[in-house]
């Protein structure tokens, strides 16, 4: 339960954090997200329903701080974060034993991966409302990049929260199964 | 799944679609509270990044300070001779505004704010403000610098806000060009490669022909934006199918923007 209450902070801390990180000029104005590379970790350690209480937190967050109501109009409803967390944590949370029998390299990848598929279903929700699809050379990097840094940092985060749940005696096997 | 999981998941979808139900109205509110309980976090923030550039852009060499010095002199003398003709130009302005009976220019109030964060997302041109509804701030207010528009705010919150940029697509407001009758809406572009974004002066008629360097203003339309604001200069101006499109580059830098005044209102 700390490791729980400990990653909530995190998230919250990687939020504000996310507000003061610039976006990279020279990667076609690319934003640095951690978040998501913190919440798909706690889908890989927390039991079922703890990560979709993470999920939840989590997308509350990112809607109550990206989402703009413009003109009496909301582009991205609130509540699209929640479902998009949920979704992917869910994958994630389903690929646990690997993670529990030390394979990281995959859920890296896919923390990556993932990180570009919020990005990306932001801007289709945005394109929806806003109407004339552009697909260039700037949004595909806009999308991508999120996803390639998330990859690159999600080793050195998992080894910090992995660390994190060892000092706070975090059993890693909350349902009841050890995994060897 | 166990009987704890299936209750999780129900309790989420509950939320989830409690959220989902929420209006324009209620998603601004539910934004605005959630904005309040992290304004000190972002007050906080804020401050410390400002130590942590200060810190760094103390570190400059002699070198630099010196050439620095000598660029500001040359900026000081040119600064003082367009001084001298603005007083000029303003001296004839004010002769001409009373022998043409010209309505007095609007004078407006203006609340100085300091921007605490930019950007929060990747598909939004935004900056927070710390300045909210305790300082009379409201929804759809128009935020500028000296140098001409800034947005408008959208969010509010007791302490801080949230200002869209006149760079974001949705951002649309009535324009003017100098010289001309030319009138259009201006809106920003959904993505930027540089650090400057530019801006779209749609709905021209086809035989505007505007030159690089004129100057667009708010035309006053549509009641958020009042008239005489500047907006941006012209970049290129081309045909399309059906009307004329020019790109402007914004008059207000806004990607090194850091204190801007929201106007509450006429004096």
């Amino acid at each position: 339960m700390i490791f729980f209450v400990l990653l909530l902070f995190l998230v919250l801390v990687a939020q504000i954090a996310e507000l003061f990180i610039p976006a990279l000029p020279w990667l076609y104005n690319a934003h640095v997200y951690i978040v998501p590379v913190i919440v798909f970790y706690g889908a890989m350690a927390l039991p079922f329903p703890l990560m979709l209480a993470l999920a939840l937190y989590a997308g509350v967050l990112l809607d109550a701080l990206t989402v703009q109501v413009i003109g009496g109009k909301v582009e991205i409803s609130a509540g699209s974060s929640i479902l998009l967390y949920g979704v992917l944590a869910g994958i994630m949370h389903g690929l646990r034993p690997l993670f529990a029998r030390g394979h990281w390299e995959v859920h890296c990848i896919l923390s990556g991966i993932f990180t570009s598929l919020i990005v990306l279903a932001q801007y289709l929700m945005i394109t929806f409302r806003r109407g004339s699809l552009v697909f260039n050379r700037e949004i595909c990097w806009q999308i991508g990049t999120p996803g390639l840094i998330a990859m690159a940092i999600a080793p050195i985060v998992f080894w910090l929260l992995q660390w994190m749940g060892r000092m706070t005696a975090y059993p890693y096997s909350p349902e009841g199964r050890q995994y060897k | 799944m166990s009987r704890t999981s299936i209750i999780a998941l129900l309790i989420f979808g509950a939320v989830l679609g409690y959220f989902l139900s929420f209006g324009p109205e209620t998603t601004q509110k539910f934004k605005a509270s959630v904005y309040q309980l992290l304004a000190p976090f972002l007050t906080g923030g804020s401050g410390i990044k400002k130590q942590i550039t200060s810190v760094r852009t103390g570190l400059r060499s002699l070198d630099q300070l010196e050439h620095e010095s000598a660029a500001l002199q040359v900026e000081n003398r040119e600064l003082r001779a367009t001084n001298q003709g603005l007083r000029d130009v303003e001296h004839e302005v004010n002769r001409l505004r009373h022998a043409l009976n010209y309505r007095e220019r609007s004078v407006f109030k203006l609340i100085a704010a300091e921007i605490i964060a930019r950007d929060s997302s990747t598909w939004w041109r935004t900056i927070t403000i710390n300045r909210g509804r305790r300082d009379g701030i409201e929804t759809d207010m128009p935020v500028v610098t000296d140098l001409g528009l800034v947005g408008k705010t959208t969010t509010v919150s007791d302490s801080i806000s949230v200002v869209l940029l006149v760079s974001d697509e949705n951002c649309r407001l009535a324009a003017s060009v100098e010289g001309s009758r030319e009138q259009g809406i201006v809106s920003g572009e959904r993505t930027t490669t540089g650090l400057t974004p530019l801006l779209n002066l749609n709905f021209l008629s086809k035989q505007a022909d505007l030159k690089p360097g004129q100057k667009v203003y708010t035309s006053g339309v549509g009641g958020v934006f009042p008239s005489g604001l500047l907006v941006g200069l012209v970049k290129s101006y081309r045909v399309r199918e059906l009307d004329g499109q020019a790109q402007l580059t914004p008059a207000v830098d806004l990607s090194h923007l850091e204190d801007v005044f929201v106007v509450t209102g006429r004096r």
